[in-house]
């Protein structure tokens, strides 16, 4: 068959695209479970974290989360739960940040007047920018602080923001449309928590 | 010397024709992820193992691969490693995986795979080919470690995430940001051609 044929072309590419994304499909089939696993894992650890409980390296998370909600209703747009004693609302957000939907937990004390824990589920901010939001520092900035009024994340100054009762936390350099969405999120997502809770009580 | 011989790639592709700053090939990644030591290495090792594998198999392949649709089918293979990259990724290394985000999915446009595919595996054998993108990728590697120290450094004080400088030192901003990797790249090339022409000079 000629090589340069319009026959022989066609079944080439034929065959190598199905081979190729049959492969494809074989390798992400063979790790379907494994993401999945990950995912399902990182969404416990973020209610977790959100709730204020020290998340280690080697506890079993799944086991920690069974204890720590035990009542979990996936149809509730907020969990309760109590640790050391006091109960703090737990909800999960979604919102739009700079490239795409930013998907985290967010836990408050019980009056929402403090945040008690701040954690990133997914996100597609770009890295070492945006995506930095998902770094320890910026996470444990919302730890105990005052948002009864909401939060501000600031831009600029120096020397950041180590004060918990002022409702500000410190921005990302380089990422202030990202540090804006954030801002931005939660907030609104105090202000959800707020009228769900009006609504029920 | 044998312009083919494995060691004659290696420093052709580590330095004389360095994908980076002789070629130009790939840069656009060198803004976005050098400002960040470890997403560097993940993000060269994800390159070098995507070039070595599609020139492996574009090389395997040739013979066999109408010359009209020949393009089209190297970016099928390219995008086919980099899937692979990311699944493997995303399967057992999630916070690398989220860290990196977008950016697996962007080796698919960096052009010294397609470069290295069309420049060399379509002229060369398998296992010389895979040879060629694995030096490309040191060479692509070492350059880009280089900026992604230099701004890490100055922009967070800290390398690998590990805090060098004094609590004092206050971060070069810049450094974080995009435009920085353009003046350390151009510093780099105007330094490594200033060497290279010595060099020449010298014969």
């Amino acid at each position: 068959m000629k090589k340069d044929g319009l026959i022989y072309t066609v079944i080439v590419s034929v065959i190598s695209a199905f081979l190729f994304v049959f492969l494809l499909s074989l390798a992400y089939g063979a790790t379907k479970g494994k993401v999945e696993e990950n995912q399902r894992l990182t969404e416990a650890r973020a209610y977790l974290v959100a709730a204020g409980i020290e998340v280690s390296e080697n506890m079993d998370i799944e086991v920690s989360f069974n204890t720590n909600f035990p009542n979990f209703d996936t149809d509730s747009a907020y969990q309760t739960t109590n640790v050391n004693g006091k109960s703090v609302i737990v909800s999960p957000f979604q919102g739009n940040g700079l490239w795409g939907t930013i998907t985290g937990v967010i836990g408050m004390t019980f009056d929402l007047q403090r945040i008690v824990g701040f954690e990133i589920v997914s996100h597609v901010e770009t890295p070492g920018l945006g995506g930095r939001i998902d770094e320890a520092w910026f996470k444990t900035q919302f730890k105990g602080e005052y948002a009864a009024n909401g939060i501000v994340v600031k831009h600029g100054g120096s020397g950041g923001d180590t004060d918990p009762d002022n409702g500000q936390v410190d921005g990302i350099t380089g990422a202030s449309r990202t540090s804006d969405s954030v801002q931005v999120i939660i907030n609104q997502q105090i202000e959800k928590i707020k009228s769900e809770l009006g609504g029920t009580n | 010397m044998d312009e083919d011989s494995p060691v004659q790639i290696l420093k052709n592709n580590i330095w004389y024709s360095n994908p980076i700053f002789i070629q130009i090939l790939g840069i656009c990644s060198t803004l976005a992820v050098t400002n960040n030591l470890t997403n560097t290495v993940i993000m060269t090792l994800g390159l070098l193992f995507v070039a070595a594998f599609t020139n492996l198999t574009v090389s395997l392949l040739k013979n066999l691969i109408p010359r009209k649709v020949r393009m089209i089918l190297q970016t099928l293979i390219i995008a086919f490693y980099v899937i692979i990259v990311d699944i493997l990724l995303r399967a057992y290394l999630p916070e690398i995986s989220k860290a990196l985000g977008p950016y697996v999915g962007l080796i698919i446009t960096n052009c010294i795979i397609m470069g290295r595919a069309e420049a060399f595996a379509q002229s060369h054998g398998p296992l010389i080919s895979a040879w060629d993108g694995i030096t490309s990728g040191l060479g692509y590697m070492w350059v880009l470690m280089l900026i992604a120290f230099v701004r890490e450094l100055m922009g967070f004080g800290t390398v690998f995430g590990i805090t060098v400088l004094p609590a004092g030192f206050t971060p070069w901003t810049i450094m974080v940001m995009a435009p920085s990797a353009f003046f350390l790249l151009g510093t780099f090339i105007w330094v490594a051609k200033t060497i290279i022409l010595r060099q020449e000079g010298g014969k």
